[in-house]
């Protein structure tokens, strides 16, 4: 499944190994450290030790205290018992600013941007709070020069307020002012929460290069297969516990991984499908050129009822604008939305409320919790929104709050909590998914459902979805996990640049597709008029896709001779013979192969990546009567075009 | 904050421990001891302070301050601030002594009343449905309020108020005036309003996370305007009923009222922030700062000396609330 991204990493990170074998020097060691916040014990006898030249994994299940440990290393947290030793010496940080100044630094998961300030003022926000005079040329230069190294020069503009950023932008201003700091311990808490895949490759580069330059790192997250994908070394926290210690990355697996962090083993984390049998459901909502500027450009595709769809593509892509245009949160600029066949457009959410639509926003703590009302009322806001007449009406919903609580696995005492934000992440995610379930919506409509919530509580999170879909109720989902979109969705439309470019069965899918499909537009553009051009050139056709199981799934085709067209159209999958080139298509040999009825001859090239990773085939398909040009260095070329850019 | 618990949901008896712990938990309690504590080490300092006639002085002077904080704290709560209060009831109450002449007193008093709404729905549309920031627009309202408080009055007071107001304020409903009577009701109206209804629930929703609220599709533009509607309707009721007592409008009078007001919501333990802060708090608030002021006029401090104590009483309150909620909050 992993192929795609786990690929590159994990071939740079054995070179890397050898480098790193010859000094090892242990940089920090943390052991027995205890922390308890009021009653709640967060660390028990946690213990880590980072090397020079190591990237170390702190893997956990949500509340295992990983964040926790990691504030601690960096100064943050005050820890209540425990020893610790930086560089060798006894360490005991009394505020962050010590942590700072002896060469640790944090990339948060909960980003810590001053909004008013620019990008590079927030860059060099450390430097800001020693004495002396803040030379802001120089501070741009320095910024310029980390951003280009993370090679997001082009991403961030340098005298912007943060506020107007993105989630994903302000991630990498986070990862910048830890950059800018040199430091030599770096802890990255779950750096790629909001990062798209090829953010996150360049993202592991960069850790990889840091990681060569002899500095220590800790990487914190929840996906298991980036920490397969580019760290050394694993610990793992249990309960405020470390469960396994600093054992090498490469001899576990990910069922060895699950295993230690939710101390069970999870056989299935995601249900299973039921057969599509929807194709005579009827159709809930449906969705026409959808378009609201400046992100949604034209969007199109249906839900029906009981069925899971997922809206898959990068951050940016406009996916979490599609769902907010649905519901009435962002103006729609053109295209039509219907509910139950009737032409629908809400002005406010209200309105969409009340016609059987719910929206699960993706930031939970911006757009979802109230946080000084109580988890009853939390639980009840959407009914009230709904709610027409002067009081509250919360008693008739008393038999619903009380079976949502028994699927929730919440006690009724709970209720009166005055405040969400004790609860774990999941919880608080899966209270804000029965807010909605108390209005018995047709559509629900879910942005990120599992950010920030661990592994055993997102699959119960899928299961709910699961039987919330059995229900009759029509489900979109925008997930940035590929993994997690191929393993709940039954079908995913992509979107790229404001545009949904696909809508396909998830069984027809795999991750390294889906990879390919949301590939940004630029490049897109780029590929297309590449393959344009060396259709022209050949006066034939040229096209690019994925080649499976006497299956052809075609990303995008140039035909510039009608007698060479090979059959097929832009994201079409199709058996190969189906086509015009079966032959060739079976053969995938990279030299040109001839068709039994005579008329074609087609060359067809492996490609990949600048990391090495593949993204499918290449092909030039020519008519018989055309010479066919030197096979080798066409072949050649054709590589170094999509191993240029990717 | 205070309704959470105003909620109907079937109690579970606690034990009691547990009992002394909610109690010491909620912010009106601890409110209301502090105030109990000030009316005792009063009452020890000054004999006079715990007689019926200096307590119903005491509820006297209440009256004014205690209604325009109702809608002070409906502002307070979405997170806003209205800073034209005193000068809308200097204004209201010019309108009224202007009016009630020839119109008479229901009518006068309901003009007022509309007026002080009005002024109140123009700050909140500016506020809520422009986005602009609600300390600017009252600052500005205020300016404008007093200036036309001595445009319209000439810069004299008016003193032609007809005594029935005065018989009217003062006529006991069961054993208490009836301008006190009002600042009950009116209280008690509040309480049910924010507590009970639709409205009242989005008023903290919109202070405490109005992405969410709107969200959620609750009216984050409407409920945000109503409690400039309400302060500004309540501080013409308050100017009425101030008139009726010394039976004249003065274009000055209500000056620094806003301040009052606004001390006695955060004494009473509101987040200027919004989302947070119960009206017994409020009411708490004021019977607290009207003490103290009492209290040393009683004890015979000079009245110069009467800001510091209710400047450090603020602070003092702000900050003891603050370490003790820091506390339960770990």
């Amino acid at each position: 499944m992993f192929q795609c991204r786990a690929g590159g990493p994990a071939r740079l990170s054995s070179e890397g190994k050898m480098q790193a074998v010859a000094a090892k020097e242990t940089l920090f060691t943390a052991s027995g450290v205890e922390k308890s916040f009021g009653r709640t014990r967060a660390l028990a006898d946690a213990s880590i030790t980072l090397r020079r030249g190591e990237i170390h994994a702190l893997l956990g299940a949500n509340g295992a205290g990983k964040s926790t440990l990691s504030r601690v290393i960096c100064g943050q947290i005050l820890p209540d018992a425990g020893d610790i030793a930086f560089r060798g010496k006894p360490f005991s940080i009394r505020r962050a600013r010590d942590a700072i100044d002896a060469g640790i630094s944090l990339v948060m998961q909960e980003t810590s941007l001053a909004p008013d300030l620019s990008v590079v003022e927030n860059i060099f926000l450390p430097e800001l709070g020693r004495p002396g005079l803040t030379r802001f040329g120089e501070m741009r230069r320095k910024a310029e020069d980390i951003l280009s190294r993370l090679g997001q020069r082009a991403q961030l503009p340098l005298d912007g307020d943060v506020r107007a950023l993105s989630a994903a932008q302000r991630q990498l201003v986070e990862i910048a002012k830890a950059l800018a700091l040199e430091s030599d311990l770096i802890i990255f808490d779950e750096p790629t929460a909001s990062l798209s895949p090829g953010e996150v490759e360049r993202l592991f580069d960069i850790m990889v290069k840091l990681r060569d330059e002899g500095r220590a790192l800790a990487f914190v997250s929840h996906r298991l297969e980036e920490v397969f994908a580019v760290t050394d070394k694993v610990t793992v926290l249990r309960e405020g516990r470390t469960v396994a210690a600093d054992v090498a990355t490469a001899k576990l697996t990910q069922t060895e991984l699950i295993r230690h962090m939710v101390g069970r083993e999870l056989s299935q984390i995601y249900m299973e499908r039921a057969p599509s049998s929807h194709a005579e459901k009827p159709v809930v909502l449906e969705v026409e050129n959808l378009k609201s500027a400046p992100l949604v450009r034209d969007v199109s595709f249906g839900l029906r009822r009981g069925e899971i769809v997922g809206l898959g593509g990068l951050v940016g892509a406009g996916r979490s604008e599609t769902l907010e245009t649905i519901f009435g949160l962002r103006r729609r600029d053109g295209g039509w939305v219907r509910l139950n066949g009737k032409p629908f457009a809400p002005r406010k959410p209200a309105q969409s409320i009340r016609a059987g639509i719910g929206f699960v926003p993706e930031d939970r703590r911006r757009q979802s919790i109230v946080p000084d009302l109580s988890v009853r009322e939390n639980l009840l806001l959407a009914h009230l929104g709904a709610h027409r007449g002067f009081g509250l009406a919360y008693r008739q919903r008393d038999q619903k709050v009380r079976e949502l609580l028994d699927m929730l696995g919440l006690p009724a005492d709970r209720l009166l909590d005055a405040s969400m934000l004790n609860f774990s992440g999941g919880m608080q995610q899966k209270i804000i998914i029965a807010r909605w379930l108390m209005l018995d919506p047709a559509v629900i409509l879910l942005d990120e459902p599992t950010k920030g919530v661990d592994i055993g509580t997102r699959s119960s999170i899928y299961a709910m979805l699961r039987a919330i879909a059995d229900r009759g109720v029509a489900v979109l989902i925008v997930s940035s996990d590929f993994d997690e979109l191929l393993g709940i969705c039954e079908r995913v439309v992509v979107i790229s640049d404001g545009m949904s470019i696909a809508d396909m069965p998830s069984a027809v899918l795999d991750e390294e597709k889906l990879t390919l499909l949301a590939a940004p537009r630029t490049s897109m553009e780029r590929n297309v008029r590449f393959l344009r051009d060396l259709a022209a050139t050949y006066r034939g056709a040229a096209f690019w896709g994925l080649i499976e199981d006497e299956k052809l799934f075609c990303l995008k085709v140039a035909v510039a001779d009608d007698r060479a067209s090979p059959g097929f159209g832009n994201g079409a999958a199709v058996d190969f013979s189906q086509t015009r080139i079966p032959a060739a298509l079976a053969a995938a040999k990279s030299q040109f192969v001839a068709e039994a009825h005579g008329k074609l001859n087609t060359l067809i090239v492996d490609v990949a990546g600048s990391r090495g990773h593949a993204m499918g085939a290449a092909g030039l398909v020519l008519p018989c009567d055309i010479d066919p040009p030197d096979t080798a260095r066409l072949a050649a070329a054709i590589q170094a075009h999509y191993a240029a850019h990717d | 904050m205070a309704a959470n618990e105003m909620i109907g949901i079937a109690r579970q008896a606690k034990p009691p421990r547990q009992w002394l712990k909610w109690l010491t938990a909620r912010l009106e309690v601890r409110m209301l001891l502090l105030a109990i504590l000030i009316a005792v080490t009063l009452s020890f300092a000054s004999p006079y302070f715990l007689t019926t006639i200096n307590v119903l002085n005491l509820l006297d002077q209440s009256v004014v301050v205690g209604i325009v904080a109702i809608g002070m704290t409906f502002v307070i709560l979405t997170g806003g601030i209205d800073l034209s209060v005193g000068a809308v009831a200097g204004l209201t109450g010019i309108i009224f002594g202007l009016v009630v002449p020839s119109l008479g007193l229901p009518v006068g008093a309901l003009v007022a009343i509309v007026c002080g709404g009005l002024i109140g729905l123009v700050s909140g549309v500016l506020i809520s449905y422009f986005g602009l920031a609600a300390f600017v627009v009252t600052l500005g309202m205020m300016s404008i309020g007093r200036s036309l408080c001595y445009i319209f009055s000439g810069g004299i007071s008016i003193s032609n108020i007809p005594e029935t107001l005065s018989d009217f304020v003062y006529t006991k409903v069961a054993f208490i005036p009836m301008n006190v009577f009002v600042l009950l009701v009116l209280y008690l109206l509040a309480y049910l309003y924010l507590g009970y209804t639709k409205g009242g629930r989005t008023i903290y929703a919109i202070g405490s996370n109005a992405e969410a609220a709107r969200t959620a599709g609750l009216n984050v533009v409407g409920y945000a305007i109503l409690p400039y509607v309400v302060s500004g309707a309540l501080s013409a009721v308050s100017a009425l009923l101030l008139a009726g007592k010394i039976l004249s409008v003065d274009p000055l009078a209500g000056n620094l009222l806003e301040l009052d007001a606004i001390a006695a919501v955060v004494i009473g333990g509101a987040s200027l922030f919004g989302g947070r802060g119960s009206i017994i708090g409020t009411l708490i608030g004021v019977f607290i700062m009207v003490m103290i002021r009492n209290g040393l006029n009683l004890m015979g401090v000079s009245p110069f000396w009467q800001g510091s104590a209710i400047g450090a009483i603020i602070i003092a309150a702000v900050l003891v609330e603050r370490l003790v909620s820091r506390r339960g909050a770990r």
